[in-house]
């Protein structure tokens, strides 16, 4: 016993004597944390909160052009603005002059070609229902509405809005329709109530966060930056870890330790506990001061998962991932260089496929394959299980077998190493 | 612990993978307990190779070193491990940690009790002149001062056979005075030292017995006025030489 308070009472020595080392390990996660959050979350405002400019020019010689002007305008979504005296060709241009996103132009014959639309499709219905007989058939009119686009805002942005313009000219042609049928049937009825009593029997969309807890929780910046960073910082301790066992190497410490009648692993199993409680300190300090700091910043509250005893061995396994990561680098690699340049590089291609940068649903098929081969998307999985989906036993399962499989692995190369070099 | 009775190397051969030659060739030697053992040599001549063969951390390609006990048993494993000290040429110790705490954490390493540790420490610290600054972290020491904490760290758990790589290159006149002094006294306290050195001088006022190597081969062996008598000098710097040949080596 006394052998190994020795060995982790000189492994603490160690590393409390390099203070600016110990400190950038907790400061350098700390400050990536933030300014990831901060940078991530104003990029998640932009997008999720943001209204869209957009110019419009209404040439519309009916009512139905101002209709659409007035659902857009009440959406919500848009901040509109109007200059009736542009031609197609002057709003392209003024859409690119003027810093606006979005511009639409309603041709003159907008509500027109609706309304022939509509009488269309109405007189096909009566007669397709007997009520009147088959007139000539027409070719349908079908009304163009010109969206000029930002080239930078993306696809999926300018999709959106198209879509919401293809919505709101639904609820237009449907009023125009029924209007015209009350108009075939040439009956004294009450159109608008009928018309009102469609658009509000409309199916509901109820959006809700899938999870297995009764809290729901929407993912937000703060829930993937504060484990993700933390998560990278302590892969990223190959670089203290890794370089403490080369440097025993280099400085004949193992030399001399082969000539002792102790195992290595001992010394090993002593570097362990030293760094894995490192770590722990590490999600602690990072995840206490986020959840203090974050709300001040006006940055979305980290909130601790419910179950509690799945996050301390999430935690607790992750750190061992982290440092079995890091003694086998230090245990393969022969000079710091190596271990450094190893180390740091691997730590951050795992980070880049494991999606502490970018999540992994984003990246092309064949990067989401690989993302299984980095231990980082595994321990980041297993925190938004808990953090985002309740952290069921069930669900953190194949992550915790994976994890521990990770760790025997790095153990066994690092034992195989020692043994090859005689310090077992 | 076990009274060494002799070591004994028998046609040893060394070649590391890749090489195109041996490091050491037919080695045969044999090294009573009680000796100052001189393994002298120029740069590459093997005598790091030989001294970790017999310190057990690199394999022969072929032949043997067998540790004899005056009851002619064979020593091996851990039992050999708890007489034998190494003092290697490179400082193998913590500098964050001072000459008192490294000799806690190897002691400890020999499985040594802190009560025995910290008496074992005190008489080091105080023959080597460590006292005071057995306290303040090593790294910031000058060679001199490394060196006898790197010897101090070797001989903590008073071993029977101590090996020592060089252990006065690089520092100054007192401090090469007193490590050769306090070798002396081990010896007289029934320590085998068994050392590599560049130092002629030095060897031949320290060393009782030497053997000389030069491209892996043992050129001579014996006791040190015998050797010098058979070759007709009373200088171990001309003799090494005369033997060696004046050619750089890398």
């Amino acid at each position: 016993m006394f052998k190994f308070t020795t060995s982790i009472k000189k492994e603490l020595i160690i590393l409390f004597s390099d203070k600016l080392g110990l400190t950038v390990m907790f400061v350098m996660p700390m400050l990536l944390v933030f300014i990831i959050t901060i940078i991530q979350d104003s990029a998640y405002k932009i997008v999720n909160e943001s209204k869209l400019s957009m110019l419009v020019s209404n040439q519309d010689e009916g009512g139905q052009g101002e209709v659409l002007f007035e659902l857009m305008d009440a959406s919500g979504f848009f901040i509109l603005s109007q200059d009736d005296g542009l031609n197609s060709e002057a709003l392209e241009r003024a859409l690119i002059d003027d810093n606006q996103l979005a511009a639409l132009y309603i041709p003159a014959d907008f509500s027109s070609a609706l309304i022939s639309k509509a009488n269309q499709t109405s007189e096909t219905m009566m007669s397709e229902l007997g009520v009147m007989e088959a007139s000539k058939k027409r070719p349908i009119s079908v009304p163009e509405l010109e969206l000029y686009i930002d080239p930078v805002l993306q696809e999926n942005f300018s999709e959106s809005i198209s879509r919401m313009l293809s919505s709101y000219l639904n609820v237009i042609e449907n009023k125009l329709m029924i209007r015209s049928v009350y108009k075939l049937m040439e009956q004294d009825l009450d159109e608008e109530a009928m018309i009102d009593q469609m658009l509000a029997n409309q199916v509901e969309i109820v959006k809700r966060t899938a999870s297995t807890s009764d809290k729901a929780i929407i993912p937000n910046s703060t829930q993937h930056n504060v484990p993700a960073w933390t998560l990278f910082a302590m892969f990223f301790m190959v670089v203290s870890l890794g370089s403490n066992v080369v440097k025993e190497r280099i400085n004949g410490s193992f030399m001399r330790l082969k000539t002792m009648p102790s195992s290595f692993v001992m010394v090993l199993v002593g570097k362990m506990l030293v760094y894995v409680v490192v770590a722990m300190l590490q999600i602690a300090v990072i995840f206490g001061i986020s959840m203090l700091i974050f709300p001040s910043l006006d940055l979305p509250v980290l909130v601790l998962p419910d179950n509690v005893s799945a996050f301390v061995l999430m935690s607790l396994l992750s750190s061992l991932a982290a440092v079995s990561f890091s003694l086998m680098i230090g245990t393969i690699s022969q000079t710091m260089e190596q271990c450094i340049g190893i180390g740091a590089v691997s730590v951050i291609i795992f980070g880049a496929i494991g999606g502490i940068w970018v999540p992994t649903f984003v990246m092309p098929g064949y990067m989401q394959t690989l993302t299984a081969i980095s231990p980082l998307h595994w321990c980041l999985e297993g925190f938004y299980i808990l953090f985002l989906k309740g952290g069921s036993w069930k669900e953190l399962f194949p992550i915790i077998v994976y994890i521990v499989a990770f760790v025997l692995v790095c153990q066994a190369i690092t034992l195989s190493r020692l043994r090859i070099e005689k310090l077992l | 612990m076990s009274e060494i009775s002799h070591v004994d190397i028998l046609d040893m051969h060394k070649r590391y993978p890749g090489a195109m030659e041996d490091s050491l060739s037919q080695i045969n030697m044999k090294i009573p307990a009680g000796r100052k053992f001189g393994l002298l040599g120029p740069n590459g001549a093997g005598k790091t190779s030989l001294i970790s063969i017999m310190c057990g951390f690199l394999e022969p390609s072929s032949g043997s070193v067998t540790y004899y006990t005056k009851d002619k048993r064979e020593l091996e494993g851990r039992a050999l491990k708890n007489v034998i000290g190494f003092v290697p040429q490179e400082y193998a110790l913590y500098g964050e940690l001072s000459p008192r705490q490294n000799l806690e954490y190897f002691g400890a390493l020999y499985n040594m009790r802190k009560g025995e540790i910290n008496k074992r420490s005190e008489e080091l610290l105080v023959i080597l002149g460590l006292s005071e600054v057995a306290d303040k972290p090593c790294g910031s020491f000058s060679g001199g001062m490394k060196r006898r904490v790197n010897l101090a760290i070797g001989i903590i758990h008073s071993p029977k056979i101590l090996f020592l790589d060089e252990p006065t290159v690089g520092v100054d006149v007192q401090s090469k005075h007193a490590i050769i002094r306090f070798l002396n006294q081990l010896n007289i306290e029934g320590t085998t030292i068994i050392y590599t050195s560049h130092h002629m001088n030095e060897a031949q006022e320290f060393c009782d017995e030497l053997a000389l190597i030069d491209h892996g081969k043992v050129m001579a062996k014996g006791m040190t006025t015998d050797l010098l008598a058979q070759h007709g000098t009373d200088d171990l710097h001309t003799l090494f030489i005369n033997l060696t040949g004046e050619e750089y080596r890398n």
